[in-house]
């Protein structure tokens, strides 16, 4: 009879007692399955203990430097003391050398997670629909369409920053690299121009107004990948750049 | 812990807490990449994981006062970061209402082709990541992270024997997905 599944797996834990061990050995050295069952559990304990680290994605620093920096203005703007704090602004923001481009990029970031904070609720995923039959009040739907032309015009003013930033110093990237972004921004506007020709038409379409702030998100997002890359080819991170690039490229 | 290592993390600690957020990034070079595998690990997603690992830095930054100098900064954060991870499984957990016991079907021993090349690591990580919850972070603990099964179930909240058959049935799974 095979040893049962908790003996087999204490057997490969070295956590039988010398007894229990001694019978479990006799049985592997006569049974090619139990044998079987145990190499491939010890190669597994071998190869999970084995692991690698893993590469951290180049843009996590990003996010969490601009979360302290949102976190510290928060703090600043409604004179609440951070458990003895004091904030200076992040090094990018402090720099007073040729990197002037990546603090207005950072101030972009402040003006977009605010514009997102007016974000309509009825654009939000997690608010479900309104039931078949629920009809939208005249006031909410025009609530809802001035709540989207808020967000939206928050959204064209940093994407007008981002492109400017962009644009003056596209030099640094390679031709390729360039020819994709402009491919990739060319897709996202046309998705913007569908998305306001809908709601042109019926300005209450909630799959049009989500379609628009998720057109005008991935330009940002896109947008925002243009600048660290730029960033991490002005440091000479190659292997930064490359990840970047990799995340530039078409899909599909 | 060297006396050296302690005084330069306890220097950089006290500099990010005077609001140099460069000395902050230091630590965060140093230590982001055991963490973020940790949480991708415990997640299951890469996705998760990255956001995990910004929540959990946001935490260290907000709770570096807290930070004695008694460990060395490496072992506070990771405490940190595995109690993170482990409130964000717990909550998954609760939000699903169920435990993982939908391995029964196929985590018997039954007979499968034995291999003849060691697993790659890639090969694990992905496989890793298709486990159930509940299984897949006892694994973690005890297999990768080295938690003998009494403390992994103090610290996933569950009996010593639970975490050894959580830990078995994780094994049987991925001997399968390997195979």
């Amino acid at each position: 009879m095979h040893p049962n599944e908790i003996a087999i797996n204490d057997y490969v834990d070295e956590a039988l007692a010398p007894a229990e061990r001694a019978d479990v050995d006799l049985h592997v050295a006569s049974c090619a399955e139990c044998r079987a069952l145990v190499d491939d559990l010890r190669e597994l304990r071998r190869a999970a203990g084995s692991l690698d680290v893993r590469e951290v994605p180049v843009r996590a620093w990003t996010r969490i430097e601009r979360a302290i920096t949102l976190e510290a203005e928060s703090a600043r703007s409604t004179q609440i003391p951070q458990k003895g704090f004091v904030l200076r602004a992040p090094r990018a923001l402090r720099s007073t050398s040729g990197l002037m481009w990546l603090a207005a990029a950072a101030v972009l970031l402040l003006a977009t997670a605010v514009g997102l904070r007016v974000l309509p609720r009825t654009l939000r995923t997690d608010t479900p629909a309104n039931p078949p039959g629920v009809a939208v009040s005249s006031d909410t739907a025009q609530s809802v369409e001035a709540e989207l032309r808020q967000a939206e015009a928050h959204y064209e003013k940093a994407i007008k920053g981002l492109e400017q930033i962009a644009n003056a110093e596209q030099g640094a990237l390679d031709p390729q690299t360039a020819a994709t972004l402009q491919k990739n921004l060319s897709v996202i506007d046309q998705a913007i121009s569908e998305s306001r020709a809908a709601l042109r038409v019926e300005p209450s379409s909630e799959p049009a107004q989500q379609s628009l702030i998720d057109s005008f998100k991935t330009k940002m997002g896109l947008l925002q990948n243009t600048v660290a890359l730029i960033n991490e080819m002005r440091k000479g991170n190659e292997a930064g750049a490359a990840r970047i690039v990799s995340g530039l490229k078409p899909k599909g | 812990m060297t006396v050296g290592a302690a005084s330069e993390g306890m220097d950089l600690v006290t500099r990010s807490q005077a609001g140099d957020v460069q000395a902050f990034e230091t630590i965060y070079r140093r230590h982001a990449a055991r963490i973020y595998t940790l949480a991708c690990r415990m997640a299951g997603s890469p996705e998760d994981g990255e956001d995990l690992l910004q929540e959990i830095f946001l935490q260290a930054y907000r709770k570096l006062g807290s930070f004695k100098g008694d460990a060395a900064l490496g072992t506070w954060l990771y405490r940190l970061a595995l109690n993170h991870c482990l409130d964000y499984v717990r909550s998954r957990q609760a939000k699903m209402s169920k435990l993982t016991d939908t391995l029964d079907a196929d985590t018997s021993y039954q007979p499968i082709a034995r291999r003849d090349t060691p697993i790659a690591r890639l090969d694990l990580e992905r496989a890793l990541e298709r486990l159930p919850d509940g299984c897949r972070e006892a694994f973690v603990l005890h297999d990768v992270e080295g938690f003998d099964h009494k403390e992994v179930g103090k610290l996933l909240g569950i009996a010593e024997g639970t975490s050894k058959s959580q830990v078995f049935k994780a094994r049987a799974k991925l001997r399968a997905l390997l195979r």
